[in-house]
């Protein structure tokens, strides 16, 4: 957790050989489509999301400043806990989402491009709380 | 008589003694060098710092340094990497030693991707005079920084000058050559809707932007034709300019996905495909 | 027998400089050099080879220290563990062990094992009395009183100590139930009440918003449009009321990330209160 840096902390753990890798890393926040039904909720929601994403998101440009997107949110969110809590939860992170005050304050980064903002941090459950501090960059790079 | 056998006596003494002396720090030289060999490079540093530490009148400080910089680059630590090709490029005790270190600190910036620091390593060699029959080594690997800075135009250049290399000019220039102009995807989409998102092949995303920009417009112009300024405004700007703005970011992006695909081809073939020498 | 002489000289020259690099005194040496060169894990391969040779007290304690600086403090636990009882350095070899046990929040061994030390009347159960109170800080179990709590600690210490003690038996937290109920009387007071300003105005302008765009549809007769802005109306309501109930938690979960950083800042500042060692100098 506490790092101290030193000159010779590459070698506190024993390497080998590694190859180096030429290609560069892409970053995008693509939308998978997700047919599989799981449970009630699916059937309602997954039929809109998918067509949300294949007829609005994927053309109206990339306007969600959150990682996982506004959609993956609410699919995540109803799957997590049930419709209802799933659909105010949505309701929340849109009026977050709308806010564009102050996000660097607030949220961690996730890539270049995007905040992160799991929905672990919503589901009322204290013990999923983790905190990350702001402006921290999440995403692993290689 | 007595003359020559002393003679054959001194000489012999002299080469033991040379030998001997010798002995210890060349065995332990090898000993670390058979560890590289034998791509243990965690144990090659040890062994190297071992020599470094024990060779009081640094007879291999250029050595042991250099190996345990290749060793670092071995395992990807261009950090330690570089700082153990700069020990080795003040501990070198040549030219030609001086330029070795030079170079591989040079290849580990570009492997780094801190490919303005190899360039500017690179381009001193090149102005100075001492290195002017090493010319060609040093554009061969300004020609790589350049693949790897993504400047593949200026790298195809290089590469067919003189004839460098005429199979990575081939590759630099069928990456100019497939690339997308990201400003004319961008800027025609502005024009017609869904225009660069055709120019890069994303027929069914065009379409899509078309007929929603289509629709969209219609309804705004029609609003405000009919009188209902409210509504104009309403669905000219949540509407409209979302997905009109939304459809030229859309066609700069693809084209920038599709170059990024085009260039990581590219680099992917360098480094399984390419047989010359790499960073 | 001029040119032998001068050989000779040359070669007993170039002779000493024939070593033994494996020889235990050098290996000693190297290894002392890495240790001090923070070289951690390389040290340790050396000293345990030192260690076949000749077992010393010492030795053991720096392995231990090199495992407790790379952050593996199992290992650095196992090798202060086998220092004796009769070394000069068994003390402060149970101190190391209490930082350690800090480390990997063992805290209820840590305190087993700082209760052993104080019956050895240790010079060092001053330090074990510090680490185990700052310990305290960081578990849920029950605080002792102030007046125990700042006992070991020394002036310039204690108001630091103090304000943590306060923080951990009154955390600046924001009541849950009152940011959902602030925020079902006026939409976004919660969210402010939680001190995240700008969505709690957000929160307002769109429930705001939507509402007054129900109304107006209403009072226009557009019952369709009317009953859509309701819903998404009630929909951003009812949102911001629980939005404000989640903005609660995640703020008193903040509070608690802050304090533990700050006591585990605070005590890696003062080094576990631990003397230097002249290992380096």
């Amino acid at each position: 957790m506490f790092f101290v840096t030193a000159q010779s902390q590459t070698d506190w753990v024993r390497w080998g050989k590694s190859d180096p890798d030429y290609k560069i890393s892409v970053e995008t926040n693509t939308k998978q489509f997700d047919f599989s039904i799981y449970t009630f909720g699916d059937i309602v929601l997954k039929p809109v999301i998918n067509a949300y994403r294949f007829f609005i998101s994927d053309v109206d440009g990339d306007n969600c400043p959150f990682y996982p997107t506004c959609s993956a949110f609410l699919l995540a969110s109803v799957q997590r806990t049930n419709i209802f809590q799933g659909t105010l939860m949505f309701f929340d992170r849109f009026s977050r989402d709308t806010n564009i005050f102050e996000r660097e304050k607030h949220y961690p980064f996730y890539g270049k491009h995007h905040f992160y903002d799991p929905v672990d941090l919503y589901t009322l459950d204290k013990d999923l709380i983790k905190v990350i501090p702001a402006a921290t960059q999440v995403k692993e790079t290689k | 008589m007595t003359f020559v056998s002393k003679k054959i006596i001194s000489i012999s003494i002299l080469l033991v003694c040379s030998g001997l002396a010798q002995n210890s720090l060349d065995d332990q030289y090898n000993y670390a060098k058979s560890l590289f060999d034998q791509e243990k490079y965690f144990d090659a540093i040890t062994e190297s710092k071992r020599l470094l530490f024990f060779d009081e009148q640094k007879l291999y400080g250029f050595e042991a340094n250099m190996l345990i910089g290749l060793s670092y680059k071995a395992g990807a630590k261009y950090n330690e990497a570089l700082k153990y090709f700069v020990l080795s490029e003040v501990n070198s005790k040549n030219d030609e030693q001086l330029f070795n270190s030079v170079i591989l600190s040079a290849r580990t910036n570009i492997l780094r991707r801190t490919t303005q620091q190899s360039e500017k390593i690179l381009n001193s060699l090149l102005a100075n005079p001492k290195y002017f029959n090493r010319t060609k080594e040093i554009k061969y690997w300004l020609g790589w920084n350049y693949m790897f800075s993504n400047k593949w135009e200026k790298a195809s250049e290089i590469f067919s000058e003189e004839n460098l290399d005429s199979s990575l000019a081939a590759i630099c220039r069928s990456v100019v050559n497939e690339s997308y102009n990201e400003n004319f995807a961008k800027y025609s989409s502005y024009i017609i809707p869904g225009f660069g998102q055709f120019y890069t092949g994303e027929y069914l995303n065009g379409l899509i932007s078309l007929g929603w920009n289509v629709l969209l417009g219609y309804l705004t112009i029609n609003s405000f034709v009919e009188d209902r300024i409210f509504d104009g405004i309403i669905t000219g700007n949540f509407l409209w300019l979302r997905f009109y703005i939304g459809n030229t970011k859309n066609a700069e992006k693809f084209a920038k996905e599709k170059n990024l695909t085009i260039i990581n081809n590219a680099l992917e073939r360098l480094q399984y495909d390419f047989n010359g020498s790499k960073p | 027998m001029k040119v032998l002489l001068f050989q000779i000289i040359i070669s007993a020259a170039v002779l000493a400089q024939n070593i033994n690099f494996n020889s235990p005194e050098n290996i000693r040496l190297f290894a002392d050099f890495l240790f001090c060169d923070r070289d951690y894990l390389r040290a340790i391969d050396e000293y345990e080879k030192y260690l076949s040779y000749s077992d010393e007290d010492t030795i053991r304690f720096k392995i231990a220290l090199a495992f407790s600086a790379i952050g593996d403090q199992y290992n650095a636990i196992k090798n202060f563990n086998s220092l004796q009882e009769t070394s000069k350095l068994y003390q402060i070899s149970r101190i190391e062990e209490l930082k350690s046990l800090f480390n990997l929040k063992q805290f209820s061994q840590l305190n087993s094992k700082a209760n052993e030390l104080n019956q050895l009347k240790s010079d060092y159960s001053d330090i074990a009395k510090k680490i185990v109170n700052l310990s305290y800080l960081l578990n849920n179990e029950s605080m002792p009183s102030e007046k125990i709590f700042l006992e070991p600690f020394d002036v310039q210490e204690k108001t630091i100590v103090q304000n943590f003690y306060f923080q951990k038996t009154n955390p600046d937290y924001k009541s849950e139930v009152l940011a959902g109920v602030y925020s079902a009387i006026i939409p976004g007071l919660g969210k402010i009440y939680t001190e995240n300003y700008s969505d709690g105005i957000t929160s307002f302008l769109l429930t705001g918003l939507f509402s007054y765009l129900a109304y107006t549809n209403f009072n226009n007769d557009h019952p369709v449009r009317a009953w859509i802005f309701t819903l998404a109306g009630a929909g951003f309501y009812a949102g911001n009321v629980y939005g404000s109930i989640a903005s609660a938690q995640i703020f008193n979960a903040k509070i608690n990330f802050d304090f533990i950083n700050d006591v585990y800042s605070f005590i890696e500042e003062k080094k576990y209160f631990i003397p230097e060692y002249d290992f380096c100098k």
